[in-house]
């Protein structure tokens, strides 16, 4: 790395004042440095750097503000930087000014390194508390994220993801939840938002999250919210019911036209069938989702799923759908206490789950690659 | 001073007079409350039309609040009262007057303004023109963005128009402002479950129409495996595009649709041929028995049935009660069809199946529905219906 008087000069340069082709080299080092561990490992221990990196984003030259933006979302994606960050480059409440404004060019940059900085706990809840600090509010990023075109220049879909981040803190659950304002209402439609899966993603991560507070359950399946559609219809297909089927159903599952998709990311399909299984721990759950005869949406999607995990995650919730109920006494089963044994004995049956799992992966692809013998599988890079 | 003492005796002396005069002018006991209802300080209620002549002092008062040189914005307010105090009476329309004339008074108080518009709004609404409340209501919060009343209103109106999305919008506009606010949650809610259930409705009316065409289509494409002719109406008139007629002229386009593959029936009997389950088809068909200017309707004919099997049920037992010979007996009946393009008859062999005789080449089927024509062997009406006319008989 750099000699300390190397880093002095190099400090220098990134300087507001400094003239524009000389900023703009220092920054464009900086954003090479930021594209490894290593280079953002150093950085972690000068925190001078990133407290210029902060100040030259408001630099009126974009193509800097450019690299410093990138640079800074590299930084907030390595969770050892994130102390540096907040604590000595005072990152936040530049972040969020910056959010709120609907000018701003950049602010999906913003978005995501928002939503980087509150993926763990820890920094999450610096992040939660700098927006109290600030007197912005989840309020406002709530109201941001569903004015369609606040900001003409960002689509501003990573605050999808910023908020599912933040609902992994109670506090900002009970802001979703708040029964005497419109909060999670207004985030419902956005899990058929055909046009970002980054945002469909965010929103279904954030009602996941707030499902496990179960209290909460008879209130989220009831009229008030109403959540059992929306979390349906990204499941359900266009293949017919019969009519009584249909005349079961929630209102905005019945009569599905033909051209009507799923849910196109498996992941998001995942989270919408936990978020559903959350929902049937508690008795009043299973019985609101039996009358409203979830069982043959879930049976005409698990004829159509391909991907194992999901389909194991489907059957798990069939099964409560269709199972008996349970005993007396066990009936909300997020607080039936299973003795160790017990759940030790869960835990290597979902290990081995897993591996199973797994194992067909393997074999599948292994069959495809038998089929095309030229083609090289492709290595991911993380 | 002097006048003290004096009034004193004068008082005593006045007082005196009334125990033995009456005072003139003086009310009686018949006519003190008609008179009290005169005095503008002890009205019950205001007459509606003030005529100077029989009450110059409440004309005095009008003429005091209304052709003023106060600034406009007292005039306002006033009238904005005056508004008020009319609405509050359930008389709309004198309030609507009223706030109008505020408005009008263009003074340069934006609040009073958008209380006068969202106060008129309320008084439209009330008597159900929803798009002036509407109106009104919008231009109460381009005055004032964050008058609650006037966004209520204005949700309430999109709800009674049943424009549910927009309802929402207004909704939300409210909950930005006052997150807290009741209504606008509850119309909000209200307005979401509107709205999604007339998506429902639209999708399950979309589904029908999808159904009855497939059905329509399966139906047509089953007569036409057959080899049978369905005849095709004429064109109806164009007329010409007076706004008049527009409406007619787009029922009658629909109407030619559905005639047009000829299935639709004229009569008023609403059968229309059918495929049943095993792919048989059954036809709505018209017995004529022109010798007495009668008919019979079967609704549902099986293709599969011969004539012999309805006519035995028909005539077998008893005999219609216009058959006043008493000849009309299944073994002499003969049954014909008619081509009315060329002018043939036809005659039918009762034995065959309605199917075989629908897919005669000279037959075709008019208004969706077959007819035939039944006749008396021999008879004299039978010689002279069919005189004159090409018959080609069964060999």
């Amino acid at each position: 790395m750099l000699s300390d008087s190397e880093a002095t000069e190099l400090l220098s340069f990134l300087r507001r004042d400094m003239r524009a082709d000389v900023k703009g080299q220092a920054t464009e080092y900086i954003l090479g440095l930021t594209g490894n561990r290593e280079g953002c490992r150093y950085l972690r221990t000068k925190p001078d750097f990133l407290k210029a990196l902060v100040t030259l984003t408001a630099d009126p030259s974009i193509a800097i503000v450019k690299d410093c933006y990138h640079a800074l979302v590299n930084l907030s994606a390595d969770e050892t930087l994130h102390k540096p960050l907040v604590k000595e480059a005072a990152i936040l409440p530049t972040m969020f000014h910056n959010l709120l404004d609907p000018e701003y060019m950049f602010a999906d940059r913003v978005s995501t390194i928002l939503t980087n900085l509150s993926r763990h706990e820890a920094t999450c809840r610096e992040v939660f508390q700098a927006l109290q600090e600030q007197e912005i509010s989840l309020a406002k990023i709530v109201e941001i994220f569903c004015t369609e075109g606040f900001n003409k220049k960002a689509s501003l879909h990573y605050l999808g993801p910023l908020l599912s981040n933040l609902t992994q803190l109670p506090e900002a659950r009970q802001f979703i939840l708040d029964k005497e304002r419109c909060v999670i209402q207004r985030l419902l439609p956005y899990t058929q938002y055909e046009a970002s899966v980054t945002r469909r993603g965010g929103v279904v991560g954030t009602l996941r999250n707030c499902c496990f507070d179960y209290a909460h359950h008879e209130w989220l399946l009831s009229d008030a919210v109403d959540i059992l559609p929306f979390l349906l219809l990204p499941l359900a297909g266009p293949e017919e019911l019969s009519e009584e089927e249909n005349e079961g159903l929630p209102v905005d599952l019945q009569y599905l036209p033909e051209d009507k998709t799923r849910e196109e990311d498996p992941d998001i399909r995942k989270m919408l069938i936990e978020t559903l299984l959350l929902l049937t721990a508690t008795k009043k759950g299973r019985q609101i989702m039996k009358e409203k005869n979830v069982y043959p949406i879930m049976r005409e999607f698990h004829k159509w799923e391909k991907d194992l995990q999901v389909i194991s995650a489907c059957e798990k919730l069939v099964q409560v759908l269709i199972g008996d109920e349970p005993e007396p006494g066990m009936e909300n089963l997020m607080e039936v206490n299973i003795p160790e044994g017990v759940e030790q004995k869960f835990k290597d049956l979902d290990a081995k789950e897993q591996e199973e799992i797994e194992k067909e992966k393997q074999e599948l692809l292994k069959e495809e690659a038998e089929k095309h013998p030229n083609t090289v599988p492709e290595v991911l890079e993380r | 001073m002097a006048q003290a003492d004096d009034s004193d005796d004068g008082m005593d002396e006045f007082m005196e007079k009334f125990k033995t005069q009456k005072y003139k002018n003086a009310f009686t006991e018949s006519n003190w409350e008609e008179e009290f209802d005169k005095v503008p300080m002890f009205m019950k209620s205001a007459p509606e039309q003030i005529d100077p002549v029989k009450h110059p002092e409440l004309a005095c008062i009008q003429s005091i609040i209304h052709d003023d040189d106060r600034p406009p914005e007292e005039q306002a307010k006033s009238l904005k009262d005056e508004g008020n105090e009319y609405f509050k009476e359930k008389n709309y329309k004198k309030a609507i007057v009223a706030y109008t004339a505020g408005l009008k008074k263009n003074c340069s108080d934006s609040d009073l303004n958008a209380i006068l518009y969202t106060n008129r709004a309320a008084t439209h609404f009330h008597l159900g023109n929803m798009r002036s409340a509407l109106n009104d209501a919008t231009a109460a919060k381009k005055l004032k963005p964050d008058h609650i009343k006037a966004i209520i209103r204005g949700a309430q109106c999109c709800m009674e128009l049943r424009n549910y999305a927009v309802a929402l919008q207004w909704c939300d506009e409210g909950l930005r402002i006052l997150p807290t606010e009741k209504k606008l949650q509850e119309l909000r809610a209200t307005a979401d479950k509107q709205k999604r259930a007339a998506d429902r409705d639209a999708r399950k009316a979309k589904a029908k129409e999808k159904k009855e065409r497939n059905e329509r289509a399966v139906l047509l494409a089953a007569i036409k495996e057959r080899g049978i002719r369905l005849l095709k109406p004429e064109q109806p008139q164009r007329r010409g595009s007076d706004s008049e007629d527009d409406g007619a002229d787009v029922s009658a386009a629909a109407m030619a649709e559905l005639h047009l593959d000829g299935l639709s029936t004229q009569e008023a009997t609403g059968a229309q041929v059918y495929l049943d389950e095993q792919g048989v088809l059954h036809w709505p068909v018209l017995f004529l028995y022109p010798e007495y200017r009668q008919t019979d309707f079967i609704s549902a004919f099986c293709e599969n049935s011969s004539f012999i099997d309805h006519l035995v049920v028909m005539f077998g037992e008893e005999l219609p009660p216009w058959d006043t010979d008493r000849k009309y007996y299944p073994q002499n009946l003969q049954l014909f069809f008619e081509d009315h393009e060329k002018g043939h008859v036809y005659e039918v062999d009762l034995e065959k199946s309605l199917l075989s005789i629908l897919q005669h080449p000279g037959c075709s089927v008019k208004a969706g529905t077959p007819s035939f024509i039944v006749l008396v062997k021999e008879s004299p009406f039978c010689k002279q219906f069919l005189s004159g006319k090409k018959v080609q008989r069964l060999k």
